[in-house]
């Protein structure tokens, strides 16, 4: 399982932070979210999803693991 | 409060879309200002309605039509959308734009504003509540609002505009009158009064600028390299004065007064008050609950919507609260779940425009949550209190919330 972000529509909004900080961060410029790897370790999945679940900009996705992220404004 | 069905509205309006709503009105006898948003739903009231007050505007009760607006700038512009409609009234950087123009500022304050720039502010923060409390903790009793929630976000205003604590009296003298004076000739003497102030304040940042928003904002330069219009500044600089005062002062007022009445929450706080997460998950239920602002918008064109027709200059208020107990998007809306798994709400709005300011005022919340609990672990409402100090409008709110412990 990975998370692949949207940063086009990320806002800055931190949930995913504060729900999985152990995953999520958010950078120093804008407050967007960096997701240093984007494989989730199995035992953070479920906090991972929840975090997803929680984005209100609906800009984080689960993605299968080895599934490309589309298009450029993706990063993952 | 009763709804009336008629047509004294725009003739694009449909008569059965206008109903008699007047958010700035809360009738005595009303416990706080969100119930006549509430009522307006028991009541029936269609999820995009039409009011003639307050110089006629629209209203989204949904949260999918509230979200609309905020994310869509296209139709629902910032720039102009004062309810009822003011002019002329100061293009506020960056809120007060769209985007593009509206990245420009934002950029320029984005960075003051990350949770890693607000996590660096817990120290400062922390004294400064703890201070605040110990002064009354002792004394049994205190006016919520006086006391504590006006002061503490403007001490955070002085602090981060490097400006010192003394001048606290004369900034939450500026701020209560703002936010509280409905007198036309008041407010107008006030708005001027803050502009002095501002312009003051950002030419000595000019000449010696510190390590403050208002010298980050002053020494900002465009992609040409040139300072940016002084108008804009001055104007950046009302909208942190303005957005992030009187909305964090009554989101405490709301947060307070439901943990007096609620001690299983007052248990949940201390409980957790060590606790990162459970505290930060029931907070975002208070946010949830506690939305204060009704926030506007200006349709830029004419064009339909949800099969509505809406003109040019139309004016839309959204109501955050009414949104946050959407049953298409909450579980059991009307409950209060501190431990709510999946919490999307738009206290904070989203899309371009979310609150730039939503991780400082958590962190101002929260700090001040567990600064007071741990000094002050029970607490109730004031049976004295009367219900007079209730105010609806774009910021909902109480002049004065009087508690005992």
């Amino acid at each position: 399982m990975k998370v692949i972000a949207n940063l086009n529509v990320c806002q800055g909004h931190a949930r995913c932070e504060d729900i999985c900080p152990e995953f999520f961060a958010t950078d120093a410029i804008e407050g967007k979210v960096v997701i240093a790897n984007p494989e989730v370790p199995a035992q953070l999945e479920e906090k991972v999803r929840l975090a997803v679940r929680n984005c209100p900009e609906g800009a984080l996705r689960i993605a299968r693991s080895g599934q490309r992220s589309e298009g450029g404004s993706d990063a993952a | 409060m009763t709804l009336l069905w008629q047509p004294s509205s725009p003739d694009h309006v449909p008569a059965e879309l206008v109903v008699d709503f007047d958010f700035y009105n809360v009738p005595p006898g009303v416990s706080d200002a969100t119930q006549i948003w509430h009522d307006l739903l028991r009541k029936g009231a269609p999820p995009i309605f039409y009011t003639p007050h307050n110089g006629g505007h629209w209203v989204f009760l949904r949260y999918a039509d509230i979200a609309e607006a905020y994310r869509n700038h296209e139709r629902f512009s910032t720039r102009g959308a004062q309810v009822p409609p003011l002019e002329p009234f100061p293009v506020l950087q960056p809120n007060g734009v769209d985007p593009p123009e509206h990245d420009v500022f934002r950029k320029i304050l984005a960075p003051m504003f990350t949770p890693l720039a607000v996590r660096r502010m817990t120290d400062g923060l922390q004294a400064r509540a703890a201070a605040m409390i110990e002064a009354f903790a002792d004394k049994g009793a205190c006016d919520f609002v006086r006391d504590y929630a006006a002061k503490f976000p403007t001490s955070t205003f002085l602090e981060l505009f490097g400006l010192p604590q003394e001048r606290l009296p004369e900034f939450l003298r500026l701020s209560d009158t703002f936010f509280r004076s409905n007198d036309a000739e008041v407010r107008a003497a006030n708005v001027q009064e803050i502009y002095a102030v501002l312009e003051e304040l950002f030419r000595s940042r000019q000449a010696h600028p510190g390590n403050d928003i208002a010298s980050t904002v002053v020494q900002a330069r465009d992609a040409q390299g040139e300072p940016f219009p002084w108008e804009d500044i001055i104007n950046c600089g009302f909208l942190l004065f303005v957005a992030g005062l009187g909305t964090v002062t009554n989101t405490m007022a709301y947060v307070w007064r439901y943990l007096a009445t609620t001690p299983e929450a007052r248990a949940y706080f201390r409980a957790n008050i060590d606790d990162q997460p459970a505290f930060l998950n029931g907070l975002e239920e208070l946010m949830r609950i506690n939305g204060v602002s009704n926030l506007y918008r200006r349709a830029t064109h004419d064009f339909e919507y949800k099969g509505i027709q809406f003109r040019r200059n139309d004016r839309v208020v959204l109501p955050n609260n009414v949104g946050n107990r959407d049953a298409a998007v909450f579980e059991n809306p009307q409950a209060i779940d501190l431990a709510r798994k999946i919490n999307n709400h738009v206290t904070f709005g989203v899309g371009p425009h979310r609150c730039i300011g939503s991780h400082l005022a958590k962190r101002e919340i929260m700090i001040s949550m567990q600064e007071w609990l741990k000094r002050i672990p029970e607490f109730a409402l004031d049976p004295e209190q009367t219900d007079g100090s209730v105010f609806g409008g774009p910021v909902m709110g109480f002049t004065s919330l009087r508690l005992t412990w």
